[in-house]
C-alpha cells in the first residue's frame, strides 16, 4: 500500500473510479437522415411537453359511478367504453398512422382508479394519511431530468405535476374532485386495506420507508415488462372478435362457470368504446380534410378515414393497414392501466406476410415501408406513462419500454430474420428515437448480414438492438413453463417484454391471402411483477447495524444482536433479513394484484392473450397459457457483491480493520460529504471534509479489495455463490397464481434512487452516489482488465437460472469505427454470448460529450444513451443517472 | 378569447397546439384571430350548470367542468 503522505498528494484519490472526460469530444461516426415527414414529426416532437388530461378518468369515474352494483368485470367495460368514446380525437398535418392515448402529442392521464393518493391535494387530510402509509418514500429521492419534454416547474396555467407532466389549471379542481371519488374504492386503497392481514406487515412498511423496496407493482403499473398479441385483431377483425363473444355468451349463459359470460360480454363492450374512438379519429381526419387546400395532404386524411373506418369493423388487408391496426390495439391496452414495458415483440415477422405481399404486388415500395417505419417510431416515441415521481423517474426514467424484437427462430427452428427486419433496423438508424428500443434475439442460424445491420445500428450510439442470447432465453423458459406445457418450438416464439424481461410466447395461425403463416406473440401477463427492486446494498447496510435504517433512524428487521465475528455469521444474516423481505413482499404483493383483478381486471389485454378468449378468463383468472411470471427484482448486486468482498478480505482474512472501525468510517462517509450535499452522484467528483485523512487508510483498502468484473476468483466466487442461492430461494415463494416465484436480474434506473438513500458501502462507494447498473456490469471505472475480463466474470454463474442478466458497456466510437471495426466489435459481442451469456448492450459515446451535454443541454436535445435495458434521451434524464453514464468505465480498445 | 377556445385550435401539449385552418404553431392562450368560433366545450352546453370556478354540474347530476371538450358527447347541446 502506498505510504499516507503520498496518497494524501495523489490527485487519483478523487477519481479512483474513472477519470474527469477531458480534451476533444469524439463524435460518433454515421449519421444517417430520416424521411423528410418523420423528421418534421422528430422536431414537433422536440418541441412538445408532456401533458397530462382529466378526459379519460373523468369519463370513466362518471360511468363506474352510474353502474354501482353491476358485476364487477362488466362495470370495468363500460367505464373504459365510456372512456374511450370520449376521448377528444387529435389528428397532426402529416401523420400516417392515427389514434395517441389522449389529446396531446405527448398525452397521457392519471388513472385514479388503481391509486388516488398522489393526486389530493397536500393540505387535504387524505394526502396526509397516504403520507402516513410510506406510500411515497421513493419520490423523495428521486431526481428528474430538467430538460427535453418534461415540465418541472409550474408555470402560468400550467401545473406541474411529479416534475414531469403539465396539467392545465382549469383541469385541477376536476383532477381532485374525481380522486376523491376513488378514495377507499382504489387498487391501492382497498389492496392497503387487505395487506395489513399479512403477518409481518408492519416489517413491510417500514422495508417501503427505508426505500429497501422501491414500490408496490400492484398499485402502480400492474401490468406491462410483456410482449402484446396482435392476433385475435389481424386474423379477425374488431367485428369478428365480438361474434366469437356473442357465440362463446350463448354457449356459456345458465352454464357453470359463469365468469366466462362476464368475460365475453366485457370484452364485446369493451370493443364497442374502441370502435367508437376509432370512428372518433376517422370524423377527426375527414374535417382536417375539409380544411385542408393541399390536395396530397387532403388526400392522405381522406384515406386515414377510409382505413379507419374499415379497421373499426374488418381485418387488415395491407401492410400500412396491418400497422395501423398494430398501433390502434397497443394504445388501447395501455389506455386501461398505468403500463410500463408493453413490447411490440417480433412485428417483423408478424407483419411480414402483408408486406411480403404489398410489395410483390406492386402496391409498397422499400422507401414507402421505411416512412411507414419512421412514423410508427414516433408514434411509439410519444408514449408517456403518468405515474408518480418516484416511479416515473426513479424506475422508469420517462421511458415506457416498447421492446421491438428482431432475428430469433421461426417455429421450425431456423432464422426467422427477414428483409422487412432489415428494413425495421434500417428506420432505427434514420429515425433514432428511443422507442421502440431494438432488441436482437441472437442465434448461431442468424446470418451474418444481419447480424452486421445490427452492429451498425449499435454503434451509432442508438443503444439498440441490445444483444440477447436465443439459447439461453429458451433455456430459462422450458426450466421455468415446462411445468405448464411449454415445449422447445413454443419456447422459441418469445420475446423481450419491456427492458429486458425474457417473456413467453406462442405461435398463433395468420390467415393472409390464402396462406397460413405461424406468428410469434405474448401468451402470459405481465412478468415482473412481484417483489420489486430490492436494494441489495441497503440490506447489506441493515445487517451492519443491527436492522436498522441509519437514514432514517427507524428500525426494520429484528435485531440480530450478533457481533458478526465470522464472514458466515455475516452472510447468513443477510440471507435471513433479504428473505424477511422476499415473504412479506411476495405476500403484500399477491394481495396487491388479487385485488387488481377483482376491481379493475384487464379486459383489452386478456381478450388479447392466449388463451384468455378460448378459455373465457381474464388474465387475473389465469387465462393466459402460461402464469408463471411472478418475480423478484433486485438491485445494487454488483456493490454488494463488491462489498462483501472487502468485508471478508480487510476483516476477516487480512485484518486489516476492524467491523467497528469499517462501520466508523462509513458513519463518516470516508472523510467525504455525501452525494446529496455536493450534488454529485458518482465517484468521479466527490469532495473532501476536513478529516479525510481520518479515513483515508481504511477507504484506500476497501476501494483495493477485489472488484466483480477483472476475472478475479476471490470476488467472481462470491458473486456466484449469491446468484446460485438468489435463484434458487426465489421458488420458496408462491404467487398469485400458484407459482414458484423466480429471479429477475434488472435494474432499470432504480440504482439511483436506490444509491441516494444508501449509506458509504464497505467497497469504498460513498453515500448517496449511484450503484452499478444492471446486474453484470461492473461498477463505474472497477473494471480495470479489459472487456474479456468483465466477460469472464459475468459468465462465473449460469445465466438462465434467472430471467435475465444485463451487462452495459460504454465504447469510445473510435475503436468501432469503419467495416473492421464494425467486424471486431461483432466478434466481440459473439465471444461473450458464445460464453453463455444472455445480454450485452452498449453506449458507443465519447464521456467527453456527455459532459459537454451535461453543462450545454441546450446543443444536445437529440442525445440518446443507454441507461440499463432502454434508450433515453439525455436530457430527459435526472442527474444521478447521468452522472453514473459518464463515471461509467469507458473501453478505448476491444481485445 | 383565446387560442385555446377555438373550435379550430388542436392542441399538440399544454402550453400550444397548431391552428387547423392556417397550420402555423399558437399559443392556447394568446388572443384568438378573426376566424375564431367557439370550441364545443361544456360552459357552451344548455345542460352545464356553473357552480363554483372551473366546476359544475351536467344535467344537474353529474359533476363537469367549464373547459371540458364536449365535441365526442352525444348529450351536448349548443346553449
Amino acid at each position: 500500500m502506498k505510504d499516507i503522505k503520498e496518497l494524501e498528494c495523489a490527485s487519483e484519490i478523487y477519481n479512483y473510479y474513472g477519470a474527469k472526460p477531458e480534451g476533444e469530444i469524439l463524435n460518433r461516426e454515421i449519421k444517417k437522415e430520416a424521411t423528410p415527414r418523420a423528421e418534421k414529426e422528430r422536431q414537433m416532437y422536440f418541441d412538445t411537453k408532456s401533458s397530462a388530461s382529466v378526459e379519460f378518468p373523468y369519463w370513466y369515474t362518471r360511468r363506474w359511478e352510474e353502474l354501482e352494483g353491476e358485476v364487477q368485470i362488466i362495470r370495468r367495460a363500460e367505464a373504459l367504453k365510456s372512456g374511450f368514446e370520449h376521448l377528444t380525437p387529435s389528428v397532426l398535418p402529416g401523420e400516417l398512422l392515427a389514434m395517441r392515448k389522449a389529446n396531446y402529442l405527448r398525452g397521457s392521464y392519471p388513472m385514479p382508479w388503481m391509486s388516488e393518493g398522489f393526486f389530493l391535494l397536500k393540505e387535504d387530510d387524505l394526502f396526509k394519511e397516504v403520507q402516513n402509509a410510506a406510500k411515497a418514500s421513493a419520490d423523495e429521492v428521486t431526481t428528474m431530468g430538467q430538460g427535453g419534454g418534461n415540465v418541472t416547474k409550474s408555470i402560468g396555467n400550467i401545473i406541474s405535476i411529479a416534475g414531469k407532466f403539465g396539467l392545465r389549471k382549469e383541469e385541477m379542481p376536476i383532477l381532485i374532485r374525481v380522486a376523491k371519488k376513488w378514495f377507499n374504492k382504489s387498487v391501492d386503497d382497498i389492496g392497503h386495506k387487505y395487506e395489513q392481514f399479512v403477518p409481518g406487515y408492519d416489517t413491510k412498511e417500514e422495508i417501503m420507508r427505508a426505500v429497501i423496496c422501491m414500490f408496490d407493482s400492484g398499485y402502480t403499473l400492474p401490468q406491462g415488462r410483456e410482449v402484446i398479441n396482435y392476433y385475435y385483431p389481424l386474423q379477425f377483425g374488431i367485428e369478428g372478435i365480438k361474434d366469437i363473444c356473442k357465440e362463446k355468451q350463448a354457449k356459456c349463459a345458465g352454464v357453470p362457470g359463469m365468469d366466462r359470460l362476464y368475460f365475453y360480454k366485457a370484452v364485446h363492450t369493451m370493443l364497442e368504446g374502441l370502435q367508437t374512438w376509432i370512428l372518433n379519429y376517422a370524423k377527426e381526419a375527414k374535417f382536417m380534410a375539409s380544411l385542408e387546400c393541399v390536395a396530397e395532404q387532403k388526400d392522405e386524411y381522406l384515406e386515414m378515414a377510409e382505413r379507419l373506418e374499415w379497421l373499426s369493423k374488418n381485418k387488415p388487408r395491407t401492410f400500412h393497414d396491418a400497422l395501423q391496426m398494430l398501433w390502434i390495439f397497443h394504445v388501447a391496452v395501455l389506455n386501461e392501466d398505468p403500463i410500463s414495458g408493453l413490447s411490440p415483440g417480433r412485428i417483423g415477422q408478424v407483419l411480414y406476410p402483408y408486406w411480403k405481399h404489398d410489395i410483390e404486388k406492386g402496391i409498397l415500395t422499400k422507401e414507402k415501408t421505411i416512412e411507414l417505419l419512421e412514423c410508427m417510431r414516433m408514434k411509439f416515441t410519444e408514449l408517456d406513462c403518468f405515474a408518480s415521481m418516484g416511479v416515473v423517474g426513479g424506475v422508469l426514467s420517462g421511458n415506457t419500454f416498447n421492446n421491438l424484437c428482431v432475428g430469433g427462430l421461426n417455429k421450425e427452428g431456423d432464422s426467422a430474420a427477414n428483409e422487412l427486419e432489415s428494413l425495421i433496423i434500417e428506420s432505427a438508424m434514420s429515425c433514432n428515437v428511443p422507442q421502440p428500443t431494438l432488441s436482437m434475439l441472437y442465434d448461431e442460424k442468424l446470418p451474418e448480414e444481419f447480424l452486421m445491420k445490427g452492429v451498425e445500428c449499435t454503434k451509432i450510439g442508438t443503444g439498440y438492438p441490445a444483444w440477447v442470447n436465443n439459447r439461453v432465453a429458451m433455456e430459462f423458459l422450458l426450466n421455468t413453463f415446462g411445468k405448464e406445457g411449454m415445449a422447445p418450438e413454443e419456447a422459441r416464439a418469445w420475446a423481450i417484454g419491456g427492458c429486458l424481461e425474457t417473456s413467453p410466447g406462442s405461435w398463433m395461425p395468420l390467415e393472409v391471402n390464402g396462406k397460413t403463416y405461424f406468428i410469434p406473440g405474448g401468451s402470459a401477463p405481465a412478468t415482473s411483477v412481484g417483489v420489486h427492486f430490492i436494494s441489495l446494498p441497503k440490506v447489506l447496510e441493515a445487517v451492519l447495524y443491527d436492522g436498522m435504517d441509519k437514514r432514517t433512524g427507524r428500525r426494520v428487521y429484528p435485531a440480530h444482536s450478533l457481533k458478526l465475528e465470522s464472514y458466515n455469521d455475516l452472510w447468513k444474516i443477510f440471507k435471513h433479513y433479504f428473505s424477511i423481505t422476499v415473504e412479506v413482499l411476495t405476500l403484500t404483493n399477491n394481495i396487491q394484484h388479487d385485488i387488481w383483478g377483482k376491481i379493475s381486471p384487464s379486459i383489452i389485454n386478456s381478450m388479447l392473450k392466449p388463451d384468455c378468449l378460448e378459455v373465457g378468463k381474464d388474465i387475473s383468472n389465469k387465462g393466459c397459457r402460461y402464469n408463471r411470471t411472478f418475480n423478484v427484482e433486485i438491485c445494487g448486486g454488483v456493490n454488494l457483491v463488491n462489498s462483501l468482498a472487502s468485508i471478508k478480505k480487510n476483516i476477516f482474512d487480512d485484518k486489516n480493520f476492524t467491523l467497528n472501525e469499517l462501520k466508523a468510517a462509513i458513519d463518516a462517509n470516508f472523510g467525504y460529504l455525501s452525494a446529496l450535499e455536493t450534488g454529485s452522484y458518482s465517484l468521479i467528483e466527490q469532495v473532501k471534509t476536513a478529516n479525510f485523512m481520518d479515513w483515508l487508510k481504511i477507504h484506500k483498502l476497501c476501494l483495493d479489495a477485489p472488484k466483480y468484473g477483472n476475472d478475479d476468483k476471490y470476488v467472481d466466487d462470491l458473486f456466484k455463490e449469491w446468484q446460485i442461492w438468489f435463484s434458487k430461494m426465489c421458488e420458496n415463494y408462491i404467487s398469485l397464481y400458484g407459482e414458484p416465484l423466480y429471479s429477475c436480474l434488472i435494474s432499470v434506473s432504480t440504482h439511483a434512487p436506490m444509491g441516494a438513500v444508501t449509506l458509504a458501502t464497505p467497497d469504498g462507494r460513498l453515500c448517496g452516489t449511484t450503484f452499478a447498473d444492471g446486474s453484470v456490469s461492473a461498477y463505474p471505472g472497477s473494471d480495470k482488465n479489459g472487456p474479456y475480463a468483465l466477460f469472464n466474470s459475468a459468465t462465473c454463474y449460469d445465466h438462465s437460472l434467472s430471467q435475465n442478466s444485463q451487462l452495459n458497456m460504454k465504447i469510445h466510437p473510435s475503436v468501432v469505427s469503419g467495416r473492421e471495426g464494425s467486424r471486431k466489435f461483432l466478434e466481440m459481442i459473439k465471444a461473450y454470448l458464445r460464453k453463455g451469456a444472455f445480454h450485452a448492450q452498449f453506449n458507443v459515446v465519447d464521456s467527453r460529450m456527455l459532459k459537454d451535454a451535461q453543462k450545454n443541454p441546450e446543443n444536445y436535445r437529440g442525445l440518446m444513451v443507454r441507461v440499463a435495458g432502454f434508450t433515453q434521451y439525455w436530457v430527459e434524464l435526472g442527474k444521478q443517472i447521468q452522472d453514473e453514464v459518464i463515471a461509467r468505465t469507458e473501453y478505448e480498445q476491444l481485445g | 378569447m383565446n387560442h385555446f377556445d377555438c373550435k379550430y385550435y388542436l392542441n399538440t401539449d399544454v402550453f400550444k397546439g397548431i391552428c387547423k385552418r392556417d397550420k402555423i404553431v399558437i399559443n392556447a392562450d394568446d388572443a384568438a384571430c378573426s376566424n375564431f368560433e367557439n370550441a364545443q366545450k361544456c360552459k357552451h352546453c344548455s345542460n352545464y350548470s356553473s357552480v363554483q370556478t372551473d366546476l359544475g354540474t351536467c344535467m344537474n347530476k353529474y359533476d363537469a367542468y367549464p373547459e371540458m371538450l364536449a365535441i365526442t358527447c352525444n348529450d351536448y347541446k349548443q346553449r
